[in-house]
């Protein structure tokens, strides 16, 4: 991308006086923010009471039954809410990009709403809806006689529905933007040469997808790894995921800053695994870009 | 246009997706009413002929003891927003018309932030800043999450419009560096500027993992108060909470679409 300068602007730039000095602010704040605290984060995450070095705290993520649940949970609860909120999101996004209808800007913006609602809100709005009184359970009461739902917010479908709801935002603009640059005049080929619309979706116009569902993928991934405030709010028992399980160790009495940073650490390598693998895998897309800005 | 006659199934798309706009909106229509509905069910426990008041006390209650929150959170934006505007413009500047060597890792460690978990660099920043929580550490994690979208504004509307070009004009006809800012890229950065704070105001009055624990005494980050409501207070407060921090991100929200939809092709 960058390489998209104008050879020549560059080649006078060169005889300019440096004005490089311009980004040593940001750079500054990158390194005193994000550079720093990493470090110091991983001399944490390693100290031993008598101040030498252990690996104890990483040991504990395995040994510690609750934490090892927390860590497998928390993986394939973002697996899970991954393929569910790309796949669902497909409809959406294909919706935006192919057909033009009054009132789609609306829609937008519906589906961009929960973009920065914080996890605790999703929490409060799945209780709202599935809670023990909640909206569905009492609404169906009054209609059939049955309190539908009535709790489910509280176990496992409630917390799956929580992540769903803040990934549909970044799901939908990530496919979006993908499907925005795919070339459908080869799926009318396709239909041409007497392919049938299903096998033109699923033979041309998905394998063109490929690149972008994965790194949807990846950013839905990533943001659920990260996220803990739904099942902070709904309290299931019975369920806990790593980031909730740092939360609680930070807070705790006493603070097990240690713990808390061993565990900050391994989320942190997962995170950057999936991320540049899934770059890896699929080198050059430009997709980053949109990629960035369906996570605000 | 063409229509996508190739689609997998129109009735399978338009049902998903009014099925998803209905899951996203119900439930924050719910939460608006809710906030002036005095009653632990929503109005739907009431018996036949009961009858429904609906009140503000809820959010007067809210404005007493969290007021100070709100504007805190308020504060916090635009200090973000300030920091935000002076750090990342000039430096997506420099990475857009004058790239060196390292500018490809500047751009890459800026946006590396978006991929992690936001309660991994809380704790990484007290790890590094402890006697620093409070509105500073709390500034310090919002900047790090919201500096990658106010980059990413000003280096694509750089790339899109050819400021270069403009520049170089400028340069020939004798503008020094300081007037070519002021008079060309400056103007030509300005809707960028402010989508780019606009969307740094969103995820700042959002945030949560990287706001609750840097926070320290009161008040604190809006967000906190919306977890103190929701884990002790009742079903109307709650709602009530819910709806003043709506109150201050729909409008950011709409005026993003706003602002953007130039930009965006027709379709």
């Amino acid at each position: 991308m960058t390489s998209s300068a104008l050879p020549a602007v560059r080649v006078r730039g060169a005889s300019l006086p440096s004005s490089r000095w311009l980004c040593s602010p940001l750079s500054v704040i990158l390194l005193a923010l994000l550079v720093w605290p990493g470090m110091r984060l991983i001399a944490e995450s390693m100290a031993s009471d008598d101040g030498g070095w252990t690996l104890a705290h990483y040991q504990d993520l395995w040994r510690l039954s609750r934490l090892r649940f927390a860590l497998i949970a928390s993986i394939l609860l973002s697996i899970a809410v991954a393929i569910l909120s790309t796949g669902l999101c497909l409809a959406p996004a294909w919706l935006l990009v192919r057909r033009s209808f009054r009132g789609k800007r609306v829609l937008r913006a519906i589906y961009t709403l929960p973009l920065s609602f914080a996890g605790v809100i999703v929490g409060f709005l799945v209780a709202l809806m599935l809670g023990r009184v909640g909206f569905v359970p009492i609404l169906s009461e009054r209609l059939t006689g049955i309190p539908w739902l009535s709790g489910a917010a509280y176990g496992f479908a409630g917390v799956l529905i929580g992540y769903l709801y803040f990934e549909i935002p970044r799901a939908t603009l990530t496919l979006e933007a993908a499907l925005e640059r795919v070339d459908f005049r080869l799926a009318d080929v396709a239909r041409s040469l007497g392919a049938s619309r299903l096998q033109a979706f699923f033979w041309v116009v998905l394998p063109s997808l490929a690149p972008a569902l994965l790194s949807t993928a990846a950013v839905t991934f990533s943001v659920s790894l990260g996220s803990f405030g739904v099942v902070l709010i709904l309290d299931a028992r019975s369920f806990s995921v790593l980031p909730l399980e740092i939360f609680m160790a930070y807070l705790a009495f006493p603070s097990d800053r240690p713990a808390a940073a061993a565990m900050s650490v391994t989320l942190l390598a997962i995170a950057l695994l999936i991320n540049y693998g899934c770059r890896l895998a699929f080198e050059g897309g430009g997709n980053r870009g949109a990629a960035v800005m369906a996570r605000a | 246009m063409q229509q996508s006659w190739h689609a997998p199934d129109r009735l399978l798309v338009g049902s998903v997706s009014i099925g998803l706009a209905g899951l996203v909106l119900l439930p924050i229509v719910l939460v608006v009413l809710g906030a002036f509905v005095p009653t632990d069910r929503l109005g739907l426990g009431l018996e036949a002929g009961e009858p429904l008041v609906a009140n503000a006390e809820a959010l007067r209650y809210l404005w007493r003891n969290y007021g100070e929150w709100l504007l805190f959170s308020g504060r916090v934006a635009l200090i973000t927003i300030g920091i935000a505007l002076v750090t990342a413009v000039p430096a997506g500047y420099v990475l857009v018309q004058r790239p060196f060597f390292g500018s490809r890792l500047l751009e890459e460690l800026v946006l590396l932030p978006l991929s992690l978990p936001g309660i991994a660099v809380s704790i990484a920043l007290l790890a590094a800043y402890p006697s620093e929580r409070g509105l500073t550490l709390v500034v310090a994690g919002h900047l790090l999450y919201t500096l990658p979208f106010m980059l990413r504004v000003v280096t694509a509307s750089l790339r899109t419009r050819d400021v270069a070009e403009l520049e170089a004009a400028a340069r020939t006809l004798g503008a020094s560096f300081g007037q070519r800012m002021l008079w060309i890229v400056l103007p030509q950065l300005r809707q960028a500027l402010v989508v780019g704070a606009l969307l740094v105001f969103a995820v700042s009055w959002g945030e949560f993992n990287v706001s609750y624990l840097l926070n320290s005494g009161h008040p604190q980050t809006f967000p906190a108060a919306l977890y103190n409501t929701y884990a002790n207070e009742s079903l109307q407060r709650s709602c009530a909470a819910t709806a003043l921090f709506l109150l201050g991100l729909v409008p950011a929200l709409l005026a993003i679409q706003w602002f953007e939809s130039p930009d965006r092709t027709v379709r």
